[in-house]
């Protein structure tokens, strides 16, 4: 592994679903000497693409989980992270966006910045990945990448600003002419490997110097020294132009564009320079951890190789020979043999084999420095650990997660499939932070959470092919929740003696609704209810939060206050107190007029013109609120917001209602008030359920 | 409860009077660049969404996202202008208001009153519920629009909407001596209302220059929440 780490670029591939992002990572693997010959994504060889390693993957031509694999170029190390575009499957985007330096994000030349592009933007966002855009898909008929640079700045506020200039287009590309080097570049070869050097032809000459000189003003904001060799009418040298536009890319200010296709293998080479030129290395970008030992004060990370060993656990995949786990090393050189801890449960770990992957193939290695990306053997973690030398005790800042929207029950047909669905269910919430199980007490059920029916899907099928663990799954269910309207008053006493050792508590006060989960105010005062009792009423207060007492869904959104008591100087006990909470809770919450709350979506759906009644018609009959369209030509694209429980089987009801051509993506919005009449359905629906049981 | 404590706030309600606003049927809002139209037409429109009625706001500019953001810093200063408001009670009206704009975005070229007619007419097909009044934002009113303005009241006239318009005027050009810019003094047969914002020192001033009996008001506002001063 290199040690100058101005030779290293960890990048990931971000893009709506169907964009080319895996089509142009297996061109990358390709033209960097990874793979000696090109599969496509659901090609007619049956191979598919490299990354895609997952037999499910391959059969429905989406990437599910991020493959991380290592190439080559111009003598730098480039560990690529290639991501999914589906939104039900976010939090693998997110994983990968806080482990890397760098992302190119792959917009569809026809289709433009779709909406999976705005959630990816937004996530990049959130952890300041400086990013390049390509342009993909220049062969197909309507591209138009300068439609899309425009989108790029005024549908996601980028300062996009193109680097490149086609050579034709549609079924007429044939290369592009790069701005900074005023050359024409074109591919020959069987798979565009040659790349040829020409002269910029004739035609498009003066829009080439139109868009240099539109480029080198945008890059000129970035450096002094351009600016002044503008303003001194100097000569203005290919390495004043890629300092400033690194500068501007690297402080996020500037979105430098390139265009190509990746299918028709054109203009990935000067992707990969692109790459070089522009995305940060490790060195460049500062990195935070918390350091635990000292009241959790943030600590900047050097990428000293003698340092003290920092590293994340980003990924866990199940291999041959036990749990890989995918690390990028921050701070100091993990090695082989090394003996680290695990802070989040202090647990020593012993550093086994080590390797570097590339998509299912792998390279043992014998350390893995600083600002690298690895994966190491049989370590039981679970993602998104910190491993730190023994001598720190430093944890990565947690990564944002989001909470599971929907669940599904799980029977396995027999004992076998039991068994293997154990081991399956217990290495994917280690694998995935939104995918959450746990067991149902009143119907000894295994219940499934996720973020949508797709994610829930993808796993139930992966539990069948991967571990051979047969289950029937049940409806799809809402993760509905409750909460309280109104302020409503409680005072309840616990009074238990009759005989034996007895329990009194008395509790009083007020609910009322908050913006929280959950608050707990003590305002009792004079000793009427002993200091040490008084976290024993928080507790029975939040045991109640679990299952509302009504409607038996999750509580939320309660604020108690305690305003006074009493006890019994024998009789009181923890447990007493605890019990006269819950009593108090049950009394104060009915009058508190709970009401029940349940996920809505935001559904966006991409539709030719012609069918855009019929959406809005179908978002209607699913009590789904138009927020608004954006006209885009011939196409339409309809933001909605729809509750969870009716969007099931909605990919078929659009595909029947506009012929196949409209599509749609869905992610978690808010949790909202269900309309009383659906309210009444959904108690009568949980009360039938609880007679059957 | 809310929606009444709010409604008297509006710095357009203050300005025009509620029975009044709702009368019109064309109003304008002229400004040069960057003094706040489309603030104060969100103003505008939120003296219907208080009364739970539907609106639609259609924008050559800004996408859906940016329309969105504009109504909930509208909303939140109508709600910062009363003092203290329960923070539960104010989400709740929000979520009311937010299901009762809808936003439309168009590119420049796509724009036109016959792609506007086709929505409603989808809306109305979808047995969707009308909006009663539509901002239509962003329209160059330096080039002849006397076609649009004459589809957009026939539109105004068949689905009942009462439309408002956002014009901008520039700074180097002279009023004429009735104080209209002359955009709007091409157009000003078209509007019932009309309103000139201009910046002055710190405050933004609002002047009626048509609209029935408060012409030639002047009403001062805080140029960052738009409300009154």
């Amino acid at each position: 592994m290199l040690k100058d780490l101005k030779r290293v670029r960890n990048i990931g591939i971000s893009a709506h679903i169907d964009s080319g992002k895996t089509t142009l990572t297996e061109r990358i693997l390709f033209y960097t000497d990874r793979i000696h010959q090109i599969h496509e994504v659901r090609g007619k060889d049956g191979a598919g693409a490299v990354m895609d390693s997952m037999e499910l993957e391959k059969e429905r031509g989406i990437t599910i989980a991020s493959a991380a694999t290592h190439c080559e170029w111009k003598g730098n190390d480039v560990n690529i992270i290639d991501t999914p575009g589906h939104v039900d499957f976010t939090v693998e985007v997110e994983r990968s966006l806080r482990v890397l330096d760098g992302v190119v994000l792959i917009l569809c030349s026809v289709s433009g910045v779709q909406s999976q592009s705005i959630t990816v933007d937004q996530q990049m966002k959130r952890y300041e990945v400086p990013c390049i855009a390509f342009v993909n898909k220049c062969d197909r008929s309507g591209a138009n990448p300068y439609r899309v640079a425009n989108q790029l700045r005024e549908k996601l506020g980028h300062n996009s600003v193109l680097m490149q200039i086609p050579i034709g287009l549609e079924d007429r590309l044939e290369g592009v002419v790069d701005l900074i080097t005023m050359q024409a570049y074109y591919f020959e070869g069987d798979n565009g490997e040659t790349v040829v050097v020409k002269e910029i032809p004739a035609e498009l000459m003066e829009e080439a110097e139109e868009k240099r000189e539109i480029m080198i003003d945008a890059a000129s904001m970035y450096s002094d020294d351009l600016t002044d060799a503008i303003l001194e009418e100097k000569e203005i040298t290919e390495e004043l132009i890629v300092d400033a536009v690194r500068t501007g890319t690297i402080s996020r200010q500037m979105t430098p564009v390139f265009m190509g296709s990746a299918y028709k293998n054109t203009a990935v080479q000067p992707l990969l320079d692109a790459v070089l030129k522009f995305l940060p290395a490790p060195i460049d970008i500062e990195n935070e951890a918390i350091d635990l030992d000292n009241n959790e004060e943030t600590v900047t990370l050097t990428s000293d190789f003698e340092a003290p060993t920092v590293a994340l656990g980003f990924k866990l995949e199940d291999g041959q020979y036990g749990q890989l786990t995918y690390i990028r090393v921050y701070q100091g050189t993990l090695k082989k043999g090394d003996t680290i801890i695990n802070s989040r449960d202090g647990r020593k770990v012993k550093v086994g084999r080590l390797i570097r992957m590339h998509s299912s193939e792998m390279e043992d290695i014998d350390e893995i420095p600083a600002g690298h990306i690895g994966a190491m053997f049989g370590v039981d973690c679970a993602s998104g650990d910190t491993f730190v030398s023994p001598s720190v005790n430093y944890s990565m800042i947690s990564m944002h997660i989001m909470e599971p929207v929907i669940s599904l029950s799980l029977a396995p047909v027999d004992n076998k499939s039991q068994i293997n669905m154990s081991k399956a269910l217990n290495r994917f919430t280690k694998e995935d932070p939104t995918f959450r199980t746990y067991v149902d007490k009143e119907t000894g059920e295994t219940i499934i959470q996720g973020m949508g029916e797709l994610h829930l899907e993808v796993y139930v099928e992966r539990m069948k092919r991967e571990y051979k663990a047969d289950v029937n799954t049940g409806q799809p269910r809402v993760a509905y929740r409750e909460t309280i309207t109104k302020k409503a008053e409680f005072n309840y006493t616990h009074k238990k003696q009759t005989g034996g050792s007895g329990q009194f508590g008395r509790v009083s006060g007020f609910m009322e609704p908050c913006e929280e989960e959950f608050e707990f105010t003590n305002k009792v005062t004079g000793g009427r209810i002993p200091t040490q009792f008084i976290s024993s009423c928080e507790k029975g207060f939040l045991s109640c939060m679990d299952k509302g007492p009504k409607m038996e869904f999750p509580v939320t959104g309660v604020k108690v206050t305690l305003m006074d008591g009493a006890f019994h100087a024998v009789d009181s006990s923890e447990m007493a107190f605890q019990a006269a909470a819950r009593g108090g809770f049950l009394e104060a919450y009915l009058k508190a007029k709970p009401v029940i709350h349940e996920p809505i979506m935001k559904v966006v759906i991409e539709t030719p013109n012609e069918f855009q009644g019929s959406c809005m018609g179908l978002i209607n009959q699913r009590r789904g609120i138009i927020q608004g369209s954006q006209e885009e030509g011939v196409m339409s694209v309809i933001e909605s917001q729809v509750p969870l429980s009716e969007m099931f089987g909605f990919s078929t009801i659009l595909r029947s209602a506009t012929q196949g051509k409209a599509q749609f993506t869905m992610e978690f919005a808010a949790y909202k008030q269900v309309p009383q009449s659906v309210a009444e359905d959904i108690v009568k629906a949980k009360e039938e359920e609880k007679k059957k049981n | 409860m809310l929606r009444k404590d709010l409604i008297p706030k509006s710095p357009v309600i203050q300005i025009l009077g509620k029975e009044n606003l709702e009368q019109g049927r064309f109003g304008v809002v002229v400004s040069r660049a960057g003094v706040g139209k489309t603030q104060f037409l969100v103003q505008v429109a939120m003296c219907w969404l208080l009364d739970g009625k539907k609106t639609i706001h259609i924008s050559l500019d800004d996408p859906i996202d940016k329309i969105n953001v504009r109504y909930k810093e509208g909303y939140t200063n109508l709600i910062d202008s009363v003092g203290y408001i329960d923070p539960v009670k104010a989400n709740r009206l929000w979520e009311d208001i937010d299901t009762c704009k809808l936003g439309i975005s168009y590119n420049e070229s796509n724009f036109s009153c016959d792609n506007i007619r086709e929505y409603l007419t989808t809306l109305k097909k979808e047995n969707l519920e009308l909006p009663a009044m539509m901002v239509i934002d962003g329209i160059d009113f330096d080039q002849d629009n006397t076609v649009i303005l004459e589809e957009a009241a026939k539109l105004a006239d068949d689905f009942a909407i009462s439309t408002w318009f956002s014009m901008k005027s520039h700074r180097e050009e002279a009023l004429t001596p009735e104080g209209f810019p002359p955009q709007l003094d091409k157009t000003k047969d078209h509007f019932d209302k009309a309103l000139f914002l201009s910046p002055q020192e710190d405050k933004i001033e609002v002047v009626v220059l048509k609209d029935g009996d408060s012409e030639n008001k002047i009403f001062l506002l805080d140029p960052a929440t738009m409300m009154q001063s």
